[in-house]
């Protein structure tokens, strides 16, 4: 079968066998592949750098018929996450992409949105500068898997929740106003849900330079992990490791 | 039902347990024991059960040893003011092989990741701590592996000793001895760039 290529972000590698690794990459043609690079372990003269996770390159490799795994051929590094200084909440920022991406895309089915706004964000993570990246990447990932309900008004009663508060709770969709709370939400400031609408309307380098310390739209990082937690029937792990930065 | 005996299908089953060892490979194995001499088998036997019961943590470094403190922390001829931190008890060979380091080890067993649920709280970091505000270090060399991984390790290894005021470094990155350079990837080369010196 003739060599396949694709630019791909390098999502987990799994030890396999003696010398070999698993690799699974998020492609721009073909969405996640999960492929054998031979000897990657052993040696670094074929692959080098290029399996380290997050890692975004050109992989090619070859299908092989009635066989799930592809076999890889090589992969040139394109940007690697070891080019700038990596601190600890930019690994777990790092983390939670390759996790995001692993366990929502289902195999074998391209998505260019979501593969350009990866892409994109992890070029605008840098380390000490992780919640603007983390909150855009989060929001437009529910957006784009469909989960995202309307942040305009209230789920129960419909109506515009304008310049007020808005609640959420862990185990219903989308905002209520404040007479249809239920007991044990969480509030939604104004401002988070403005954020929100500026992020939908721009790209990620337009917010680059604002100052965007952890308490920045908290609310709404906690209102979409509770959205995907509810939808995947679980918790992920970098979700957690976000929640103890500091 | 099992196509051998029981206690040959129960050490072929221990066997497959073993990392890089298959179905096929546990029964060479397990048939080699069993054509092997009966003080060979024994043997082999004591050492398993010994590696269990007699090894431990060093209570400085946590290295695996058999003594506490170990070789390492308690050789006298040895710089014990300069500690190479690493991320597992094998990368000590590796650096001993070097014959360059004469300073004494911290094992943080493992490195920060994020995405295995591995934090802070998981490396052995406490006693590292320790030994530094103790004012036991004057250098604390940071040799975690050069991946995102250990190099967030490094970094975060580093924050929390600074405040101590010890001198913190990290090993360099770059192109291996013997290498070529034509086959160097584009993230090496970066680092060998910036890690360049004066001649």
């Amino acid at each position: 079968m003739p060599l396949k290529q694709s630019e791909a972000i390098v999502l987990r590698t799994y030890p396999l066998r003696e010398a070999d690794l698993l690799v699974t990459f998020f492609t721009r043609q073909e969405g996640k592949v999960k492929g054998v690079a031979r000897s990657a372990k052993k040696s670094r003269r074929r692959f080098g750098g290029a399996l380290e996770p997050l890692t975004c390159v050109r992989v090619y490799w070859e299908d092989r018929e009635r066989q799930e795994l592809a076999r890889i051929d090589s992969c040139d590094v394109l940007q690697s996450p070891l080019s700038s200084e990596v601190d600890y909440p930019r690994a777990i920022a790092l983390g939670h992409i390759a996790e995001m991406l692993d366990e929502v895309m289902p195999d074998r089915e391209a998505s260019d949105t979501v593969f350009r706004l990866a892409w994109s964000v992890l070029q605008n993570l840098k380390a000490g500068q992780v919640w603007l990246p983390v909150t855009y990447f989060d929001l437009w990932m529910v957006r784009l898997l469909g989960f995202l309900p309307s942040l305009e008004g209230c789920v129960v009663c419909g109506r515009s929740l304008g310049e007020e508060l808005a609640w959420f709770h862990a185990l219903s969709d989308g905002l209520t106003c404040h007479d249809h709370r239920r007991i044990a939400s969480s509030e939604m400031a104004v401002s988070s849900r403005k954020i929100a609408a500026a992020m939908f309307r721009a790209p990620l380098d337009k917010f680059i330079g604002d100052p965007w310390p952890r308490a920045v739209a908290a609310d709404l990082r906690k209102f979409l992990m509770q959205i995907l937690d509810r939808h995947l029937d679980k918790r992920l792990v970098t979700s957690a490791q976000l929640d103890k930065l500091e | 039902m099992s196509k051998f005996a029981e206690p040959m299908a129960r050490l072929i089953d221990e066997l497959k347990k073993l990392p890089g060892v298959g179905s096929k490979s546990a029964q060479r194995l397990a048939f080699h024991i069993l054509r092997s001499p009966e003080e060979d088998a024994g043997s082999l036997a004591d050492a398993i059960r010994d590696v269990k019961a007699r090894l431990r943590l060093c209570s400085v470094c946590n290295n695996i040893t058999d003594v506490d403190p170990c070789v390492y922390c308690s050789n006298p001829e040895r710089n014990q003011r300069t500690i190479c931190v690493v991320e597992e008890p094998t990368n000590i060979s590796a650096i001993e092989k070097s014959r360059n380091f004469n300073g004494v080890y911290h094992i943080l067993h493992g490195a920060l990741s994020p995405i295995h649920g591995i934090g802070p709280e998981q490396l052995r970091i406490s006693n590292l701590l320790v030994r530094v505000e103790n004012g036991a270090a004057d250098e604390v060399i940071l040799a975690t592996n050069p991946t995102v991984e250990g190099e967030a390790t490094a970094a975060y290894v580093a924050r929390i000793l600074k405040p101590s005021g010890v001198k913190v470094t990290r090993i360099a990155t770059g192109l291996p001895v013997g290498g070529d350079i034509e086959y160097a990837d584009e993230v090496t080369i970066q680092k060998a760039l910036e890690g360049r010196h004066e001649l």
